[in-house]
């Protein structure tokens, strides 16, 4: 498999003189073309600062990230937006929509500003919207429809342009437990259709189960690193819940 | 803690409502500045011969009616600091605060935004004033000191009037958040406003307009049933009839649309009123510019009802024009995916559609608004030079005594006395006359005496020794005729083409004595007051003596320039004496009348400066008031924008391209309406400029009237610069926060 992305020795301090805070210690992995991998790990422990870090939304303080082999950290800050725009998709928990647009012309904006042709842009957008099943609500404002219809707009707003790696900052975070589910499968349907490769923070057990590979985070760095395999998910969700109690104390102590 | 939580919020506010401090400061401090003229402790070195009263009371009232515009601001921002501040109401209500509570907290916290702006503006108020001292010393003649006093009154006034305007917008505020229900609260900024198609205004404007076009159709006609004639130049006939034509055209276009057009929306039937509009302002401007050149008779119903319907089409146009503009905007994101999916188009189009049903509105009303502050800017220079230029035209001798005949139906009831009173007075005072004259004048032929025809009222006549008397009382050189010739003395008022075409037809004259040829100097046009002309004429022929000895006195004058200038009690004694003896209107039909050069120059310089204090302070404060609105329209909804511009930053948008958004937004909030008013104000200008025309070439010159305006423009342009630079500095921070 190709990789896709790879941070080296990261680290990432905040503050200065006698009040420095190490977010981020000494972080290194890997992650291969089409895989979904997530990232859990205790409130504090580094993974949304590390999220930010990859997106380029933050700088990292030392260290490399590599994406598609170019090392992110060196890109100029004019040059960073169209990078972003170009190579990542984001689903926030809050969704992020824009309240003055409808849910189809959302997801039509990302292709916009990534100066499609105008001709293809609402055919591209009623695939897409078809595949996660939110094809009628498309002339809908966000306020008009439920949590989980906008977070799954919030995924095809991410995907519509095919970026390089899509980036789910607790993306069940709000949602109730049958959005959560629904939008769980439908990432797993992008991941295993599209070939989708997914980094996704989730403070979450089960969310984190439907990924195949779990990179556990305890005070700055990689504490343990799970992998689902062949493992049935009921079964990889109860190795996850062995290795938070590892990382100390039960799954209610995680977030 | 309530005191803290207010505080808190003030400062808070403060830094939120920048923009509504600084205006509030700037009218507290226009308002100070010009109302401190009418302070009982305001005592300005103008001289014994000039009143104040007339000023001080005139300024007061003039003041406190334009600055009652002011609540319509402070009511504009209060409504919108209220709804962005509805989800904090919302919390404080959950948290088990009384709504009564917060209610009354939200009014401390406006009152002391209030305050410290009433405080500020009264500071820079006092500063202010000197230069509306400095304005008033020049108008009347003298020379500016500054005088460094805070008036009591004039503070009191001000407090007073802008405690009671934020008592008065507190009270709907405080009753708004008692009654709106936490529910509605917490869910206020959620959802969208209703489409701009939704919204009816523009129906209820049209259905206004097409029954006013209804009723400009039959005063269309009335006007040429009873005034038309069809001895009247083209102009005048393609004036009458496109007053007819215009406005039926409206509703010829309303039939067509309502059976044939009406698939195609309504805002074809609004394109095609917005356009006849246009039309129908030219033939109601048209009959305010012909009337007076070509002397129509419509008298001032007429007028008043052009003037009217002039205004009602520029209203209309003005809503048409803003609402297409939006329409346009909603059609151009709909129907043209090119233009809807390039780069930011869509968010663009989202930030403008969102917000265009309310803000259409508002624009139209900022634009009319604007449209009447750039008439009073202009207005108010050609007011003021026409009426300083008028009394220097009119106010040249210190007193003139003079009669009127058009009443006398009998000759031996003319006037032919001395005005021997006035003698008796001027002794009796101890004023001496340092030149003193005496005169008559007459008509060419005595059947002249007869004609009482309005617009055909015989010229007068002047001795040409009585004329060169008049002429060397002024420093002028005298004038001379040969055997058989006349010449001619002119108002300022009388263009040369009129002059011309008077003289061409006149080059000689018949009168009782003989017929008179015009001279080679044919006229004359040296200002030498308005009273020795007959009535309804600009013209007074100067013939030679013995001729005027054979022809028929009709009217007595007496003009005298005193050795010192008439104190101002003594002027309005003279005044009464003389109606005493004098009455306008004497037994036999004549009349008679003082000119008092004290009391014309008085009266004029006090109107004068509160007719042009009042338009420009007027002007001033609608144009600051719509630039505020405008600014803080933009700079209100920020919280809202920061979120939504933080999405597109996120999406990969530069900051380059998130900056020109900015600029395309706020220059369509900005540039629609102030480019409308802009066209139409310019639009208005003209007419008026066209109207009195006569007057300004007169009194003011085209030339330092363009001046005068053209610095205006220039200032008005730096004020709408600097309103939307601070709005885009204020809202681009906003954004990045």
């Amino acid at each position: 498999m190709k990789e896709i992305l790879r941070l080296e020795h990261i680290q990432k301090v905040y503050g200065n003189g006698g009040s420095i805070t190490k977010a981020i210690r000494e972080i290194s992995f890997r992650v291969e073309e089409g895989e979904f991998v997530g990232i859990m790990g205790a409130s504090g422990s580094g993974k949304t600062t590390l999220l930010n870090c990859i997106s380029t939304i933050d700088a990292v303080s030392a260290g490399h990230i590599y994406l598609d082999g170019q090392d992110v950290t060196e890109i100029k800050p004019k040059d960073l937006a169209r990078f972003r725009r170009e190579k990542l998709g984001f689903v926030f928990q809050d969704f992020n929509l824009l309240d003055t647009l409808t849910i189809g012309e959302n997801i039509a904006l990302v292709l916009a500003i990534n100066r499609t042709p105008a001709g293809q842009v609402e055919e591209k957008v009623r695939a897409m919207a078809q595949r996660l099943s939110i094809q009628d609500i498309l002339s809908k404002y966000p306020y008009q429809v439920s949590g989980g219809q906008r977070q799954r707009c919030a995924c095809a707003r991410a995907l519509i342009h095919g970026p390089r790696l899509l980036l789910a900052d607790e993306p069940t975070g709000a949602l109730d437990s049958h959005a959560a589910q629904m939008l769980l499968t439908t990432f797993a349907g992008i991941h295993r259709q599209m070939g989708a490769t997914i980094l996704m923070v989730t403070h979450d057990a089960l969310t984190a189960s439907y990924a195949q590979r779990i990179l556990f985070l305890r005070d700055g760095e990689i504490f343990t690193e799970l992998r689902r395999g062949s493992e049935t998910r009921g079964t990889f969700f109860e190795k996850i819940l062995q290795v938070l109690t590892m990382l100390g104390g039960g799954a209610q102590d995680v977030r | 803690m309530y005191a803290k939580l207010i505080l808190r919020s003030a400062r808070r506010s403060a830094r939120d409502y920048l923009i509504y401090i600084v205006t509030m400061t700037i009218c507290v401090t226009l308002f100070y500045a010009f109302l401190s003229v009418s302070s009982r402790f305001y005592k300005p070195d103008i001289g014994v011969e000039y009143h104040f009263t007339i000023l001080s009371d005139g300024m007061k009232v003039a003041i406190c009616t334009v600055t009652l515009l002011l609540l319509f601001l402070i009511r504009f921002v209060n409504r919108y600091m209220l709804r962005s501040r509805q989800k904090e109401f919302a919390l404080e209500a959950v948290l088990g605060m009384e709504q009564r509570t917060i209610a009354r907290l939200f009014f401390a916290e406006t009152l002391l935004m209030g305050g410290i702006s009433v405080l500020l503006g009264i500071g820079l108020g006092a500063v202010c004033s000197q230069f509306i001292t400095a304005l008033l010393l020049t108008s009347y003649g003298q020379t500016y000191h500054p005088v460094w006093t805070l008036f009591p009154d004039t503070a009191a006034w001000t407090v007073g009037f802008f405690l009671l305007s934020f008592l008065a917008v507190g009270l709907f505020n405080t009753r708004t958040i008692r009654r709106t229900r936490i529910i509605s609260m917490l869910s206020a900024g959620r959802e969208n406003e209703a489409p701009l198609q939704k919204g009816h205004w523009m129906q209820e404007v049209t259905a206004l307009y097409l029954l006013l076009a209804a009723v400009m159709t039959v005063q269309g006609g009335r006007m040429l049933v009873l005034g038309g004639d069809s001895r009247f130049a083209l102009p005048v006939q393609v004036m009458f009839w496109a007053n007819i034509l215009a406005p039926a055209g409206l509703l010829v276009w309303g039939a067509v649309w309502a059976v044939k057009l009406r698939r195609r929306g309504f805002p074809v039937l609004v394109l095609g009123l917005t356009a006849g509009a246009f039309l129908c302002i030219l033939s109601a401007a048209s009959v305010l510019v012909l009337q007076r050149r070509y002397l129509l008779v419509f008298g001032a119903g007429g007028i008043n009802q052009a003037l009217i319907f002039l205004l009602a089409d520029l209203l209309f146009l003005l809503c048409g024009v803003i609402w297409l503009a939006s329409t346009l905007l909603v059609w151009q994101k709909e129907h043209s995916p090119a233009c809807r999916y390039q780069g930011t188009n869509l968010f663009f189009f989202g930030q403008m559609i969102s917000k265009l049903r309310t803000t259409s509105k508002t624009m139209t009303l900022v634009s009319v608004t604007l449209v009447l502050a750039i008439l009073l800017f202009a207005a108010a220079p050609v007011l003021a030079g026409w009426a300083n230029g008028y009394l220097e035209a009119r106010a040249v001798w210190d007193i003139q005594l003079y009669s009127r005949y058009n009443d006398v139906r009998d000759t031996s009831d003319l006037p032919r006395g001395n005005y021997d009173a006035v003698t008796r007075f001027l002794t009796r005072e101890g004023i001496a006359a340092a030149a003193d004259c005496t005169f008559s004048l007459y008509l060419p032929r005595q059947e002249d005496f007869y004609n009482r025809a309005k617009y055909d009222f015989p010229v007068a006549a002047l001795s040409l020794s009585d004329y060169n008397a008049l002429r060397s009382m002024l420093g002028l050189a005298p004038v001379t005729l040969g055997k058989g010739e006349f010449t001619t003395q002119w108002k300022a008022i009388a263009s040369e083409r009129d002059r011309e075409a008077f003289l061409t037809e006149h080059s000689t004259v018949t009168t009782d004595a003989g017929v008179l040829t015009l001279a080679d100097q044919g006229y004359h046009a040296d200002p030498m007051g308005e009273t020795f002309y007959n009535s309804y004429t600009d013209v007074v022929y100067i013939f030679p003596d013995e001729v005027c000895a054979r022809l028929l006195p009709v009217m007595r004058c007496r003009y005298i320039m005193t050795a010192r200038p008439l104190p101002y009690e003594t002027a309005r004694a003279l005044e009464q004496v003389f109606s005493d003896c004098y009455p306008e209107q004497a037994p036999g039909g004549a009349e008679y009348a003082i000119r008092l050069r004290t009391l014309q120059v008085n009266s004029t310089r006090a109107s004068n400066f509160v007719l042009q204090a009042a338009m420009l302070y007027g002007a001033v404060v609608l144009i600051v008031i719509c630039l505020t609105v405008l600014s803080l329209q933009q700079l209100l909804d920020a919280g809202q924008y920061r979120h939504r511009f933080s999405v597109l930053r996120k999406l990969g948008v530069e900051e380059q391209e998130i900056r020109r958004l900015v600029v395309r937004q706020l220059g369509f909030w900005f540039g629609l309406p102030v480019g409308a008013a802009v066209l139409a104000g310019t639009a208005l200008a003209g007419c008026f400029v066209l109207v009195v025309q006569a007057e300004i070439n007169a009194y003011i010159g085209f030339g330092a009237l363009a001046v005068q305006l053209g610095m205006t423009a220039v200032i008005l342009a730096v004020l709408l610069g600097c309103y939307f630079a601070s709005t885009w500095v204020l809202f681009q921070r906003a954004i990045e926060a």
